[in-house]
């Protein structure tokens, strides 16, 4: 069986290029939100911009796991990542389950009313963190997730087809940046599922999506 | 039947009001001229007070007018931003 995931200076150099890219995207979505959410205190707007907090912190993590990942096998150092591999994993697990959590809520809060989101919300992330901790596979956090964006996304269709019965630009937005994080976590299986150009094509469209996003808040911030 | 003015156009409403009477109104004709339930004025005039949109001024003989502050004029000028926001995201 051939090694998986030895470094080469493309793949690092693409995978910085696309984190650097998404993070700043993401992180200037949430700055250029803050001004509104503070003459509004609009909860919409609020967990809008949170998601962009919580996925750019997300897509760090992934990064500090690619890295991990790739040194050990690379430059042949002995590094305990059983233990320290974990970390990034959990960190994933819960920033990108409060970002996915967020932007559902976003746009459902005036159907919904629960009462003390945000605390509910950290603890479905920190079980779903739990679940990458004790579980230390990236794959059931893949699962995790992946059933978690299923029902989300039945959750955003329900409520969008009840009030207008059709397919707003902006839920395929959603479900197009929910589906590629997924394929993000994919990278950080143990195998490579997919190979390295078919990956690098998803994370252009990823860029793209994300891109579309932040020029629909540039338009009105 | 008119549509029910939800809670950041009700905002709006007061301040236009505000501002549409050289920025000094008292609360008898801001509170008729807002189409509120004196209840609902008073909630919305705490949280305009509370959140720095608007001051209350007590001239010398005692009586009570309110005015714009900086944030209030802001609130004012994002308006139709915030509102082309919350529509672009469905929020």
């Amino acid at each position: 069986m051939p090694p998986f995931h030895l470094i080469d200076p493309t793949r690092l150099a693409v995978e910085l290029a696309y984190t650097l890219i998404v993070v700043f995207l993401c992180f200037t979505i949430y700055y250029k939100t803050r001004e509104i959410f503070d003459l509004t205190k609009h909860e919409g707007i609020k967990y809008f911009r949170i998601t962009f907090l919580f996925f750019g912190l997300a897509y760090i993590s992934r990064f500090i796991s690619v890295l991990l990942k790739l040194m050990v096998v690379t430059f042949d150092i002995y590094f305990p990542i059983h233990i320290f591999g974990i970390f990034p994993l959990v960190f994933i697990g819960y920033f990108s389950t409060m970002a996915i959590l967020s932007l559902t809520y976003s746009i459902l809060w005036k159907k919904l009313h629960i009462k003390h989101t945000f605390l509910l919300f950290n603890v479905i992330a920190v079980l779903i963190s739990g679940i990458a901790f004790f579980s230390r596979s990236p794959s059931i956090l893949i699962l995790a997730q992946a059933v978690l964006l299923i029902f989300t996304s039945i959750i955003i269709a329900h409520y969008i087809f009840s009030n207008s019965r059709k397919i707003s630009r902006l839920y395929i937005l959603y479900i197009l940046f929910f589906l590629f994080w997924i394929v993000n976590l994919i990278a950080l299986g143990p195998r490579r599922l997919l190979p390295f150009e078919i990956q690098t094509v998803f994370q252009v469209i990823s860029i793209a999506v994300i891109g579309i996003i932040y020029y629909k808040v540039a338009k009105w911030t | 039947m008119k549509r029910k003015r939800d809670r950041l156009e009700v905002i709006y409403d007061i301040l236009k009001i505000i501002r549409h009477y050289n920025n000094s109104i008292k609360p008898t004709p801001l509170l008729r001229y807002s189409n509120l339930s004196s209840q609902s004025f008073s909630e919305y005039l705490s949280e305009l007070l509370k959140k720095g949109f608007i001051k209350e001024i007590i001239d010398e003989n005692g009586r009570k007018f309110f005015t714009l502050t900086d944030k209030g004029f802001e609130y004012l000028e994002k308006y139709k931003l915030i509102i082309g926001f919350i529509n672009e995201f469905e929020l």
